[in-house]
């Protein structure tokens, strides 16, 4: 298909609808409503169903059951209303139920402000809700990579029977890019036997029951040695980095979505100055890509690495982790949404530099 | 008497950088108003450009919840004041599509005590967006705007773009759809917007393929000031 000028938010419903998803339950927040409003237009064209629910938790609920049913469903909200969809997210994450959250960040804790953010790293990769569970959590940084994203989203969700998160900040969602959508007229949705369809007494097929109650400790057990050993197989698969610059250079940056942007002008602006800076971009920020981040990092010709977030420091300490302490990482952020400007990266590094 | 420059029309046709563009341009003949009605977007807005509107001496009015980091759309009382008798120009920036329109609408009586010759209501057609792409989605969307905001289009503009990606073919499919809403509509063309050298490159290509200039109307030459490339509008805030 021919590139248009889409916003964010648009691009996003339009690649989900273009994946297959004709289902969506949501409630509005602030900045992602263009999510919703776009899925209650293009959605009963398609034959699918858009339906605003009473709350967070009830779309989440929703979605369970559509996705227990074998459809491609999803949601999306914003940081306080992802912190109330979290009993859904883990309940669904036991049931093994696939299903695709959008979260387009903005500043928290609580309210917060409406402004982008990425304070929600922790909950969306360290398990926002209760109990022993991973989330593929997905961090684009251009609308185009959305956009492309979301016909891996759904893949993923289906193939892993697993929940997957879009972790965006609020500006992924509400600047306008060039965009190109693939039209997918060859889309076949794979089988899905265990699905909650409908029982033939005498059928078959039997009986489809998806739980996340395990009363016995023998069969909870069960549940999270089959969810832990597919885990392993998504580590060992499903990791997605970007590596810029990085070979041979000064100083790495490590930083993610709209951020990893501003980064790259920094790069420049360095360059231009002759200074030689990288940057290692995780895509996949659950499974993280440890081993890549580890050797953009530890080079010889690396001094130190330095971590941009607009957090007050949350994806630096598994940047620390991959390093293990073979070069110092630093941080640069600030809480709430101060979005940094290339300069001002530009200036830390040299900053370093000079210490 | 002032003149009148209502803004209006799809998601993301380029209103907001239109307008910022036209108020440069006023303010140096005279008084010049800027009215941020926008009651859709939470960021990308025009007053996000307060600094350099005060720097030019534009009077900007927000929405008190502008920039002010809460959600309660409300509409400021000073708006009321664009109405005032004074000298110069008002322009209102409103939100995208029929949703954002519907913000003008309490202001009907107002605008219609302004004499016709100095109330300009424009149409920004941007055909790259998907949601006016062609001439029955736009056609459409202007009716669904006209109604809500209860004005009649005075102009249509051309404004052709694919953000930092735009090149002439744009500015070409914005003529064939404005000329065939203009057609269809009896609206005439105002005008067709594009940075200084696209509009170079695309007047000559209208005068050698023989384009109609009703359905170019005058060039207006825009500088991007709103949706900056990254390195640059971080540089200056979001």
């Amino acid at each position: 298909m021919a590139k248009k000028l889409m916003k964010g938010c648009e691009a996003i419903a339009e690649a989900a609808i273009q994946a297959g998803c004709r289902y969506f339950f949501g409630y509005p927040i602030t900045p992602q409503n263009d999510i919703p409003e776009y899925m209650s237009l293009r959605l009963p064209q398609v034959g699918g169903c858009f339906l605003q629910a009473e709350s967070e938790l009830a779309a989440i609920n929703m979605v369970y059951g559509a996705g227990g049913a074998g459809a491609r469903v999803m949601t999306s909200s914003s940081s306080p209303g992802i912190s109330l969809k979290q009993e859904g997210i883990s309940t669904c994450c036991a049931a093994e139920i696939p299903c695709v959250v959008v979260n387009m960040m903005r500043g928290g804790p609580g309210l917060g402000n409406i402004q982008a953010s990425q304070g929600d790293y922790f909950q969306a990769v360290k398990g926002g809700g209760h109990g022993d569970y991973h989330m593929v959590v997905y961090a684009p940084s251009s609308i185009q990579e959305t956009v492309d994203m979301m016909q891996k989203a759904f893949d993923t969700a289906d193939k892993y029977r697993t929940p997957v998160m879009i972790l965006a900040d609020g500006l992924i969602g509400q600047m306008m890019e060039p965009v190109e959508l693939k039209e997918n007229k060859d889309l076949v949705l794979p089988e899905k036997p265990w699905a909650a369809t409908g029982y033939t007494p005498g059928g078959k097929k039997p009986r489809s029951v998806l739980n996340s109650l395990y009363i016995e400790t023998e069969d909870l057990d069960e549940l999270l040695e089959r969810l832990f050993a597919r885990y392993a197989v998504i580590e060992a698969n499903e990791q997605m980095w970007e590596c810029y610059n990085t070979e041979g250079a000064e100083y790495i940056l490590c930083a993610y979505g709209t951020v990893a942007r501003v980064c790259k002008a920094a790069i420049r602006i360095l360059g231009e100055q002759g200074i030689k800076v990288g940057l290692v971009r995780p895509i996949t920020l659950w499974p993280f890509p440890t081993k890549a981040v580890h050797d953009a990092v530890v080079q010889d010709s690396v001094k130190e690495a330095l971590t941009v977030e607009v957090s007050s420091g949350q994806m630096v300490e598994d940047i620390r982790l991959a390093v293990n302490g073979e070069k110092p990482v630093q941080f640069m952020g600030k809480p709430g949404s101060h979005i940094p400007s290339a300069e001002e990266i530009a200036e830390r590094i040299l900053q370093m530099r000079r210490a | 008497m002032r003149d009148y420059y209502v803004l209006l029309g799809g998601f993301g046709s380029g209103k907001s950088e239109m307008a910022l563009n036209l108020a440069l341009e006023k303010v140096k003949t005279g008084p010049c108003m800027l009215v941020d009605l926008d009651v859709i977007n939470p960021y990308f807005r025009v007053s996000e450009r307060e600094e350099m509107l005060n720097r030019a001496g534009i009077e900007l009015i927000s929405p008190p919840y502008s920039m002010k980091k809460i959600e309660i759309m409300s509409l400021s009382p000073r708006v009321y004041a664009a109405f005032a008798p004074g000298e110069g120009t008002v322009i209102f920036d409103v939100g995208g599509d029929h949703v954002g329109a519907a913000a003008l609408g309490q202001y009907k009586p107002n605008f219609s005590r302004i004499p016709p010759e100095n109330l300009n209501i424009l149409f920004v057609v941007n055909p790259m967006r998907p949601v006016a792409a062609d001439l029955q989605s736009a056609w459409g969307l202007m009716g669904k705007v006209e109604g809500v905001s209860r004005l009649h289009f005075t102009g249509i503009v051309n404004n052709g773009n694919m953000a930092e990606e735009s090149d002439l073919t744009h500015l070409l499919a914005g003529y064939d759809l404005v000329k065939e809403l203009s057609d269809k509509t009896g609206v005439p063309v105002w005008g067709t917007c594009g940075q200084q050298t696209l509009l170079e490159e695309f007047s000559a290509y209208a005068k050698e393929h023989g384009l109609e200039e009703k359905y170019i109307g005058k060039r207006y030459p825009v500088e991007i000031l709103m949706h900056r490339s990254w390195a640059k509008y971080l540089k200056e805030g979001l």
